[in-house]
């Protein structure tokens, strides 16, 4: 059995434990795991692809550098998401602070860029990337990363109950995006406006 | 509003993999925008990972080879760190706790192991039944019996559904508060 094939075969935590133990090898296939999935988690349409290129980067870096303060018997996905959320909320305010430089992605003329965003119009998260950040990080946890309740509420920051009320939120506006006749008729009478809750302790993610 | 609590009622229902409350069952029966909803959230989750796959293929690894080569610098200023004695591996819990504890819990087994060896077996056995008296004479119904008791279910799964929906109502009520 050769080496790549015995790293694909550890879990997450067997891997970090051997980056920790100075397996460079074993991070690489943490990185080759985790990027893809990092990339669709920090691409939202107010970020641009090079600012979560940059926010991936020093995302793993991070994590990288503090792999000894991982403990194994924690769940991996959760520690590394929450060091990207967390990356993503000072870009975020460090951009705000900025304001011009919030480029929106879709700007790019490449052709190439074209053929990709045709191809993807008619996968659900692109849709759901028109939802609020923080709807759309949930849904992305939830459903891409099948994680619990509690570690979403962990990585975000918020209560459990909050994490359920994004989720629901998420749902709302994803239906009506997907059937705006139907559902706008259901919630004329209510709020017209697109996201029409908005809690205080929701903060920024 | 009532859809809206309706909604919640059925979001909630997927997210505790419980079944949707009758009363809003019943609702759903004369109300089609409830209905559709119940049935995207029902297919969100094959939806989802359908596409998660699709998605994923398109990524460009390009990226990963970016960061693959900034680690050899940092696994040189992490060991540099560590030989210095200023490095987290020198106290971590690892190499710190886990021998501490491991030693602990040997002494532990051993002291059990001594006090098991040296003890009559037919005390063990009264001491048990002793116990075992005593804990009837605490419990008469058993906990067990009464956890299962459908009457006792039900009475946890309305008082759940009535906490929640309370908390969902004061988030709302508190945004019209804020605003
Ligand atoms: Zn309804």
């Amino acid at each position: 059995m050769d080496k790549d094939t015995i790293l694909k075969d550890l879990s997450d935590e067997e891997l970090a434990a051997d980056t920790a133990a100075g397996s460079c090898s074993s991070f690489e296939e943490l990185i080759s795991r985790y990027s893809p999935r990092l990339f669709y988690f920090l691409r939202h349409r107010t970020a641009s692809d090079q600012n979560v290129e940059d926010l991936i980067q020093e995302t793993f870096l991070k994590a990288f550098r503090n792999i000894d303060r991982f403990d194994p018997k924690r769940n991996f996905s959760t520690w590394l998401y929450t060091i990207a959320a967390r990356q993503a909320v000072s870009l975020y305010r460090a951009n705000k602070a900025k304001k011009p430089s919030l480029v929106p992605m879709a700007s790019s003329q490449d052709p190439q860029e074209i053929v990709i965003q045709k191809q993807e119009s008619q996968n659900l998260w692109i849709l759901a990337k028109k939802l609020s950040r923080k709807e759309y990080k949930t849904l992305w946890l939830y459903y891409a990363e099948d994680m619990p309740i509690k570690n979403i509420a962990e990585i975000m920051k918020k209560k459990k109950v909050t994490v359920r009320v994004l989720l629901h939120r998420a749902r709302i506006n994803l239906a009506k995006k997907l059937d705006k006749s139907v559902y706008s008729e259901s919630f004329a009478g209510e709020n017209s406006a697109e996201h029409k809750f908005s809690f205080s302790e929701i903060g920024e993610i | 509003m009532l859809c809206s609590m309706h909604k919640w009622l059925i979001s909630r229902a997927v997210d505790s993999k419980k079944q949707i409350p009758a009363f809003t069952k019943r609702h759903l029966g004369r109300c089609d925008s409830c209905r559709k909803f119940t049935q995207l959230c029902g297919s969100l989750k094959q939806r989802f990972a359908h596409d998660t796959t699709a998605i994923l293929k398109g990524y460009n690894k390009a990226i990963d080879q970016k960061i693959i080569s900034a680690l050899p610098e940092i696994k040189e200023s992490r060991s540099t760190l560590s030989r210095q004695g200023v490095g987290p591996n020198l106290f971590s819990k690892r190499t710190f706790l886990v021998p501490s504890l491991v030693a602990a819990s040997l002494v532990l087994v051993i002291s059990i192991s001594i006090l098991f060896l040296t003890l009559p077996r037919s005390s063990e056995v009264n001491s048990l039944a002793n116990m075992s008296d005593l804990f009837k004479r605490a419990y008469p119904v058993r906990i067990l019996e009464k956890a299962e008791s459908p009457l006792e279910k039900e009475y946890t799964e309305l008082k759940e559904t009535i906490e929640s929906t309370a908390k969902f109502l004061i988030s709302r009520l508190d945004v019209r508060l804020g605003r």
